[in-house]
């Protein structure tokens, strides 16, 4: 080990100490600031992966979609099956119907599905809560956890269901009533927005609702494992006529994406300013040091030290608080993110706002998504940022004469 | 003892401003000590003592005259880490290290430390009577103890030369003895040349050679 390097371990981790005061307080700034880095950046990837997964497991990671109904969806859904990297393709119908339980009204999104080809590309099974997929028919329908609470109904309930269609048909004095289906299931996805309204029927009950006869609102698409959405979406494009496109889903979410990373990046910059305000004391500690130690750096220098070498003392010294600072806090942040989800229910809890939370907030549990990206940035970046703290007071060592500063009282 | 002297000095003349004053502190020393060889130098406060043992160990510029170490000019940190040892008044040992690290350092500034080297700093902590003592930090130590510390970190490197200034400065008179006896002791067991800055007359004669600095010039003493 050189002697700077050494020297600079010395001076923060004396023998015969645990830890210098300064050392502790040093480490635990750039801690702090690296731990809320990891949090806010995992927590704002998290919310970006959670709208990935919610699409992707409801809708697949390619939508079809035309300016109108698409009537020819099974020579389009061969056509695309047969594109490289396509796993499956389902169609869909949707729209927004009127649910009556009762008295009780309410205006879900309804989704319907082809269920011969459905679960080859979303994961509805798996978020079934009550009920099951495999009751569904034309008759039935299953309805997400808010919607059930806010109807009040459960697995076996009946209730009517009303298309715009009926409008239509009430203003040119046709009459129509209502359709009655059996509640045979009910979903919960975890996100507060598809959980309180949401409805799945099957494509021929959708299609008869809308008026469809053979035709679909879209189709949803399943890509094979290791390719992209994007490059994927672009080769079914080729082969799609021109009215009818597929979008990837982050080209249907980019303006909610960059949004989210917009808002990610700001947060970022100016969470690393705790990281700076903790390199600057780290600076100023340093500074106070070199004043400290100027006669022991003239020794260093009566004693063959060469002044670069004890200027990199100094320097090493802000790598080093920059390199424990940045593992402690990594450690703090990650565990910061496993006990997230008790902060936030133990706030809420002591406030009393549980309702709240769950009414305002998007997701079911706080979202974490920590990437290798982000861990990186914020690894160099609190390192770089600690060790340009040291240049300053190893500047100002390197410019002690060692005459003066062996005469320093 | 060689003819080569270990440290040669010639016309070496120093001032500083101090306001608008020219203090001609050194005015034309011409000084050379050898191999084996002790000198004392000897002056009052303010005489230049600290100055001249300042341009011996290369620390500063001398503004005319020349200083030869081993007949070569110039002396760069990496040749002053093993050319020459110094003892200061005030020990400067390094407070976060023990003992056996600080006489290490020296050694730190020219290369790695090998098992060799801990054994040579072992073996002259316990000839400057501190064996026991390797593991303690300064603040542990007494000032003499701190004192021989200091004088086993001059000598880890083997140097030719030793530069002593003022070094029972901060010592009573008995623990001054003892180191003075110890680093005279050990320079001529190792036929390191000394040079040795104090005020203390008695510890002077115990040198080979005495010198006064009086005004800037230095004079030979009987």
């Amino acid at each position: 080990m050189s002697w700077p390097l050494y020297l600079a371990l010395k001076h923060l981790f004396p023998t015969g100490k645990r830890l210098s005061f300064f050392t502790l307080i040093s480490i635990v700034g750039v801690a702090l600031g690296v731990g809320l880095l990891v949090v806010v950046t995992s927590v704002m990837g998290g919310f970006g992966s959670e709208v990935r997964r919610m699409v992707v497991d409801t809708e697949g990671e390619i939508q079809i979609k035309a300016a109108g109904a698409i009537s020819n969806y099974r020579d389009i859904v061969k056509k695309v099956t047969a594109v490289d990297g396509v796993a499956a393709a389902t169609p869909y119908a949707s729209g927004v119907l009127v649910v009556k339980n009762g008295s009780k009204p309410s205006y879900p999104v309804m989704r319907g599905l082809d269920l011969s080809t459905v679960e080859n590309v979303v994961h509805l099974r798996r978020y079934i809560r009550v009920g099951s997929l495999d009751d569904l028919d034309d008759d039935s329908i299953i309805v997400s956890s808010e919607l059930a609470h806010s109807l009040g109904v459960a697995v076996g309930s009946r209730v009517e269901v009303y298309s715009p269609l009926t409008l239509e048909r009430l203003s040119s004095d046709e009459l129509f009533l209502g359709r009655t289906v059996t509640v045979v299931g009910i979903l919960e996805i975890g996100h507060q927005q598809l959980d309180s309204n949401t409805v799945y029927c099957t494509l021929r009950l959708a299609q008869d609702l809308y008026g469809l006869k053979q035709s679909v609102h879209g189709i949803n698409v399943r890509i094979k494992p290791g390719y992209n959405e994007d490059e994927v979406a672009s080769r079914i494009n080729a082969v799609l006529p021109f009215s009818i496109r597929a979008y990837s889903w982050m080209e249907t979410f980019e303006d909610f994406l960059w949004v989210l990373q917009l808002e990610k990046n700001m947060i970022f910059f100016l969470l690393l300013f705790i990281v700076v305000v903790a390199g600057f004391s780290v600076a100023s500690s340093l500074l106070i040091s070199v004043v400290r130690k100027t006669r022991e750096i003239g020794v260093l220098s009566a004693i063959g030290g060469k002044t670069r070498l004890i200027a990199a003392c100094f320097c090493y010294q802000g790598l080093i608080i920059g390199v424990f600072g940045t593992a402690v806090g990594l450690g703090l942040g990650f565990f910061m993110l496993a006990v997230r989800n008790d902060v936030v229910l133990g706030i809420a809890h002591l406030t009393q706002r549980e309702e709240t939370l769950r009414r305002f907030y998007q997701f079911s549990a706080l979202p974490s998504n920590t990437t290798a990206h982000d861990l990186l940035m914020i690894i160099v970046a609190s390192i770089i940022i600690s060790t340009l703290a040291g240049l300053l007071p190893a500047w100002r060592a390197a410019r002690l004469k060692p005459v003066e500063a062996l005469r320093s009282e | 003892m060689s003819k080569e002297p270990v440290l040669s000095a010639r016309g070496l003349k120093k001032s500083y401003l101090s306001g608008e004053r020219k203090l001609e502190v050194l005015e034309g020393i011409d000084f050379d000590v050898f191999a084996g060889e002790s000198v004392s130098i000897r002056g009052e406060s303010g005489s230049g003592k600290s100055t001249l043992l300042n341009l011996f160990a290369g620390l500063d510029l001398a503004d005319a005259g020349q200083i030869l170490w081993g007949g070569k000019a110039g002396l760069d940190a990496t040749r002053r880490a093993t050319y020459l040892g110094m003892v200061f008044q005030s020990f400067y040992l390094i407070p976060e290290l023990d003992a056996l690290q600080n006489v290490l350092m020296a050694r730190r500034m020219i290369g790695r430390i090998r098992a060799e080297d801990k054994k040579s700093a072992q073996e002259l902590l316990a000839r400057v009577g501190l064996a026991q003592r390797s593991h303690h930090l300064p603040n542990q130590l007494s000032g003499g103890e701190r004192q021989r510390v200091a004088v086993a970190r001059a000598l880890m490197n083997r140097p030719p030369l030793v530069l002593a200034d003022e070094p029972t400065g901060n010592l009573d008179e008995r623990t001054g003895d003892a180191v003075i006896e110890l680093l005279l002791g050990l320079c001529a067991e190792t036929s390191t040349a000394l040079v040795l800055v104090t005020h203390n007359a008695a510890h002077a004669v115990k040198a080979m050679r005495h010198l006064h600095l009086t005004a800037g010039k230095m004079s030979s003493q009987p």
